[in-house]
């Protein structure tokens, strides 16, 4: 016989513990060298990449900027922010659908931190899976376009309940696409309440000023 | 899907846990997972035992507990909250910023499975 005496043990451990503590050792090194670190997620090709083209280019010479990317395959997105003069690395994460604290970490040697005020983190495209990974960023940015309706923050409520700031961008098109704006701030308040919402265009340039004081730390 | 991320870290966990215990083998475990977690349950306990394979957890018995999401209500105190609503009291309707309980990721239990010290 070969009887088996079971054993229960009680752990309540966090399964993202070893996350956290990369994600805590990433937000010490952006504190030591005076750096914001900023988590813009989102669904695929709600602008991203995008705002980021045009901030870089608009808070050039004002503000010392940088990128770290996170894409399944390709490196396209890096290569359309470095255009822009600022320094863009990617992180090709291949089969994983989110940037996790590891990750983030591995491609730091990379950036002079103490030369920079702010890093961008690019999410992969994607509102379900980084909201479980802690990056170690000071503020995480979640971007709903007007073409993807307005029910998104309801579908994704653990994405936008850990928003810092909710962005609403593609607001030049909010007219022809019939986007109902009452109804998507109204949404998006059942999800975070309280949240800032900047309602802006990266093409028309309509709203950049509250996402610029945001990128500087100055509230939304 | 991140389900099979989560299954990997929560066998680094379990395996930390069996390590510490001096077990090999465990031969279930429970894991608590939030309504605002992100995380669905199917899809973990569907990618568990694949992630599992070759690692003392394999063949282990995976039972996740939802846990439903409870916000404070100035009005009515603790309220269970529908995620499909958001952070709404169900009663009326005033916002519950703060999640009491429900975004839970964790791994709860593990039961040994040690050889039966009479039978070695």
């Amino acid at each position: 016989m070969t009887a088996t005496n079971p054993r229960i043990v009680t752990v309540r451990q966090n399964i993202l513990k070893a996350n956290d503590h990369t994600a805590a050792e990433n937000r010490a090194a952006f504190a030591a060298a005076g750096v914001r670190a900023i988590n813009l997620a989102s669904s695929p090709g709600a602008g991203k990449t995008a705002l980021l083209e045009r901030t870089l280019r608009d808070l050039a010479g004002q503000v010392s900027m940088a990128v770290a990317v996170g894409d399944l395959a390709t490196e396209n997105d890096a290569a359309r922010l470095r255009q822009h003069g600022a320094q863009a690395e990617q992180i090709v994460t291949g089969t994983v659908c989110h940037l996790d604290a590891a990750m983030v970490q591995g491609v730091l040697p990379r950036f002079d931190l103490a030369g920079l005020e702010v890093l961008f983190l690019e999410n992969v495209g994607n509102l379900v899976c980084p909201s479980s990974y802690d990056l170690g960023e000071a503020a995480r940015a979640v971007l709903i376009s007007t073409t993807e309706g307005e029910d998104k923050p309801l579908k994704y409520p653990t994405m936008f309940n850990t928003a810092d700031v909710v962005v609403i961008t593609k607001m030049d098109l909010a007219d022809a696409v019939g986007f109902d704006r009452d109804l998507c701030r109204e949404n998006i308040d059942r999800a975070r309440p309280g949240v800032p919402v900047i309602e802006l265009s990266s093409r028309s340039g309509a709203g950049l000023d509250a996402w610029f004081a945001f990128v500087r730390g100055q509230g939304a | 899907m991140h389900e099979a991320s989560i299954a990997l870290s929560l066998i680094d966990v379990a395996s930390e846990v069996l390590r510490e215990h001096g077990a090999a083998r465990a031969s279930a475990l429970t894991v608590r997972v939030g309504a605002w977690s992100s995380v669905v349950p199917e899809a973990l306990t569907a990618a568990f035992p694949a992630c599992a394979a070759g690692t003392g957890l394999e063949g282990a018995r995976l039972s996740v507990v939802t846990v439903p999401g409870v916000g404070d209500c100035p009005a009515h105190g603790r309220v269970t909250l529908d995620v499909t609503r958001g952070l709404r009291c169900p009663s009326c309707g005033a916002p519950t910023p703060t999640l009491v309980q429900g975004d839970e990721l964790e791994l709860d239990e593990i039961e040994l499975a040690e050889p039966d010290l009479e039978d070695v």
